[in-house]
């Protein structure tokens, strides 16, 4: 864990890839003990996505991925297709304050794992539940994904400005909307939560992805709600410069929104003669006039850095960013600072980086985070010390895939 | 406060009492989420400075007039923040910062994204907080953090973006990157600033001990890509611009479909579902290909492998696409905007979207929290500016109506 904030309190996870795992990562990185549920064999699908050393995925121990998902949890499989090992789930549930999930509600149904069963058992337990489509409506049982759930809710659509009609909408890098999912799903999760500790009851949490992108819509929904205005991915920004420039080694983002920034940015610039043209004389015209302001603009980036531009632009309380690559990210002395990237052993790949979290608690000391489990690693731990089976109740729970 | 309720079913936060400190996007989206929980959240505002949103011109509309009369144009503003209440308290002026600690004292939670050195400058920093009610909890979500030697620097949702290592992967392959068209920079920082709050709430409820938690925004973002640092950690490379490109799925990508600017958005995760798309499409000739008989192949080939697949979709509607392929089993949808979000059957029936009608700006569509429970408390139309003046400092403080009076003469309240 990072910060020991809920000592005592006992998660399940019953998750695959990321936004449930997520969830659950970030309730252990807070003190919470997250038992993660994986299948037999193969587990969490995320063990097989990039990046891995080397880019060789051999086995289940190589994807930083699903290290970074999943540290500071204890692991164990389990099959709940089978009678035995479904009994041994209920028994885990029993014990727990704390479900998450993101399973197809038809199959959680199946395996009697549904909210309707789980509380019979236990009702003071918060359910997490994540899906693409949510627990209900038409689209609750169709599949989704990274991809499909950023388009269907709008993001995808209109994720960037000034675009090209002919190419397709495209989605933000990686899996930042699932990601997203997962950090709303915790934030939700803690809510039921403390509703639990004060009431002592339980309740379902039915977290959807497409809703989880929906809430980055503000624009969208005012310009509609109040001028119906549908925003498209081929408007053109109206005012100037909030855009991304080149520079001598890479980009800055250039926002400067209000007038006092855009003339402060000009005297950085040295007050070029051009910068008293009608045309530029405010934001709004510059934004008309962008194709002949852009390349005078250029003109100055391309003399220097990113670094240049930004530090000496900042300094000037201008708020002109640095388009941080990779490794520009994690030499940042801001966020060295703040020591956001921390350095854990794993067994697979070794000492490494990863992002750790980005808040500080001020009173509560922190702690060194725990690697991901390895595919079973805990399963000794939770059935024999914990449940109570012997090792050799093991032995014969392998042998029938229950675990 | 607490304990009358037990075993009823109430709102999470039913009984809590938040102050807001908020503007623009980030800091009051967290106000929100906290109000549909059942929390009291007030937010502090002032003619000194108004919130950006609150002034910001959303009515393109040239029709009609652009009047500055902040609750008319807030477009944006009404929508981050509904269910709160507010009121006109100037910091800068002492008696302000005075009634503000009184409204502490009556208060669980502080939460802010102004600058860092704004509250201090106050003289309310989480010492002074602390002193006031030791178990206050505060969340401040400033963009770099409030420590460290560019706490200082500023910045919008678009370059908290580039500076997390969002914007440089952001873009179609081989090309430069391209502006973001959302910001989701801003809302990522809300969502974890109220995992803050509640996570120091139960702390608090478990230890009686208050805390403060400092959210940067810069790395809230970079903690959502993992994959784009972990890359230079792990293979010592930058992760390339993808677009809609997957690392192992093909087809993943937008294909056009019948009307203007309508696409449909295809993830296809291994063999049985490629058949079944294959099996949609009606099986043509070129499916057939050895190059698309394997996900590697299809992914070494996609490039020719989208175009073909576009000659399918091109001649239906992206819903058409979307229902026939999923009632397949392959994960497709409709790459919505935001009319057709708003209308659409399967968002209209989780009710989603929410129509409220504001008393100054009358209709307003705005969106709940990502999630429904049993629980969920109503939804209230933001507020105009100084609304529950009256109920905060006469029926929460006890100030006298004629002191009231007063204060808004000195600019106090104001």
């Amino acid at each position: 864990m990072f910060y020991n904030v809920l000592n005592g309190v006992k998660a399940i996870e019953y998750g695959n890839l990321i936004s449930a795992p997520f969830c659950a990562k970030m309730l252990a990185d807070i003190g919470t003990e997250v038992i993660k549920i994986e299948k037999p064999e193969r587990g969490d699908d995320s063990r097989r996505l990039e990046p891995f050393l080397q880019d060789i995925q051999h086995g289940a121990e190589r994807s930083g991925l699903f290290q970074y998902l999943n540290m500071n949890k204890l692991g164990i499989t389990l099959n709940p297709e089978t009678a035995t090992g479904k009994k041994m789930f209920m028994e885990l549930l029993k014990r727990a304050d704390i479900f998450i999930e993101n399973n197809p509600p038809a199959r959680m149904k199946r395996l009697g794992l549904s909210y309707e069963f789980v509380k019979r058992i236990n009702p003071h337990i918060v359910m997490t539940s994540i899906t693409p489509f949510g627990q209900t409506g038409p689209y609750r049982d169709y599949k989704g994904c990274e991809l499909v759930t950023t388009h269907m809710g709008v993001v995808g659509n209109i994720s960037t400005r000034e675009g090209d009609v002919s190419k397709e909408p495209i989605k933000y890098p990686a899996h930042l909307f699932s990601f997203q999912a997962g950090l709303s799903a915790a934030a939700g999760t803690l809510g039921a939560f403390y509703h639990q500790r004060v009431t002592g009851s339980g309740v379902q949490l039915d977290v959807s992805e497409q809703e989880s992108v929906i809430q980055n819509l503000n624009a969208a929904t005012a310009r509609y709600s109040y001028a119906k205005q549908i925003i498209s991915r081929t408007d053109v920004l109206s005012v100037a410069p909030s855009h991304i420039l080149p520079c001598k080694d890479g980009y800055i983002y250039n926002a400067l929104a209000e007038e006092h920034q855009w003339w402060r940015f000009v005297e950085v610039m040295g007050h070029p003669d051009w910068a008293d043209n009608e045309l530029f004389k405010d934001a709004t015209s510059r934004a008309k006039y962008w194709d002949a302001l852009k390349p005078l603009l250029l003109e100055w980036t391309m003399q220097y850095t990113v670094e240049e531009i930004y530090r000496t632009s900042q300094e000037k309380g201008i708020p002109i960013g640095a388009v941080r690559t990779a490794d520009q990210v994690l030499k940042d002395k801001q966020m060295a600072a703040r020591e956001f990237f921390i350095e854990m052993k794993h067994p697979g790949n070794g000492k490494r980086q990863y992002p750790g979290v980005p808040y500080l608690f001020s009173d509560i000391n922190r702690e060194e985070p725990a690697a991901a489990p390895s595919l079973g690693q805990h399963n000794e731990e939770i059935y024999c010390e914990r449940l109570g089976y012997t090792r050799n109740d093991l032995d014969k729970f392998r042998e029938a895939g229950v675990i | 406060m607490i304990e009358g309720n037990r075993g009823k079913d109430l709102p999470f936060l039913k009984g809590i009492r938040v102050i807001a400190l908020t503007w623009v996007w980030a800091g009051p989206w967290m106000g929100a989420v906290l109000a549909d929980m059942g929390a009291e959240v007030i937010k502090i505002e002032t003619n000194q400075r108004l919130d950006h949103q609150r002034i910001t011109r959303i009515l393109e509309d040239p029709g009609k007039e652009f009047s500055q009369k902040p609750d008319i144009n807030h477009g944006l503003f009404n929508i981050t923040n509904r269910g709160v209440k507010s009121c006109t308290l100037n910091l800068k002026q002492p008696e302000g910062v005075e009634i503000f600690k009184k409204l502490v004292k009556i208060s669980d939670i502080v939460i802010t994204n102004l600058s860092p050195r704004v509250m201090p400058g106050w003289g309310l920093d989480y010492t002074r907080l602390k002193e006031i009610k030791p178990d206050i909890i505060l969340v401040s979500l400033p963009a770099f953090g409030s420590t460290g030697p560019d706490k200082d620097y500023v910045s919008y949702a678009s370059t908290i973006e580039a500076a997390g290592g969002l914007s440089a992967s952001f873009g179609y392959p081989g090309e430069e990157p391209v502006l973001s068209g959302t910001y989701p920079g801003d809302p990522i920082g809300s969502m974890y600033g109220v995992f803050s709050v509640l996570a120091a709430l139960n702390y608090r409820s478990i230890t009686g001990r208050g805390q403060h938690v400092d959210v940067a925004q810069s790395e809230s973002v970079a903690s959502l890509i993992p994959e784009v640092t972990m890359e230079y950690v792990i293979n010592g490379r930058i992760r390339p611009r993808m677009g809609n490109r997957d690392e192992i799925m093909a087809p993943h990508a937008c294909y056009p479909c019948k009307g203007e600017d309508k696409w449909v958005a295809i993830a296809v995760s291994n063999d049985v579902e490629w058949r079944a798309l294959c099996n949609v499409m009606n099986n043509p000739e070129w499916t057939k290909d050895e190059k698309f008989s394997d996900q590697f192949s299809r992914w070494q080939n996609q490039d020719e492998l989208n175009k073909l697949i576009a000659t399918w979709t091109k001649d239906c509607t992206h819903y058409e696409v979307m229902h026939k392929l999923q009632k397949a089993g392959v994960a497709a949808g409709a790459s919505l905007n935001i009319e057709e979000a708003i209308n659409d059957p399967h968002i209209k029936e989780r009710g989603v979207f929410i129509e409220q009608t504001h008393p100054v700006a009358g209709k307003t569509i705005v969106y709940r929290s990502p999630w429904t429970s049993a629980l969920t408390a109503s939804h209230d139309p933001a507020p105009c500016l100084g609304e529950h003046n009256d109920y905060v400092f006469n029926k929460l403080l006890g100030i006298s109506e004629k002191e009231i009076d007063q204060l808004i003469d000195k600019k106090v309240i104001y």
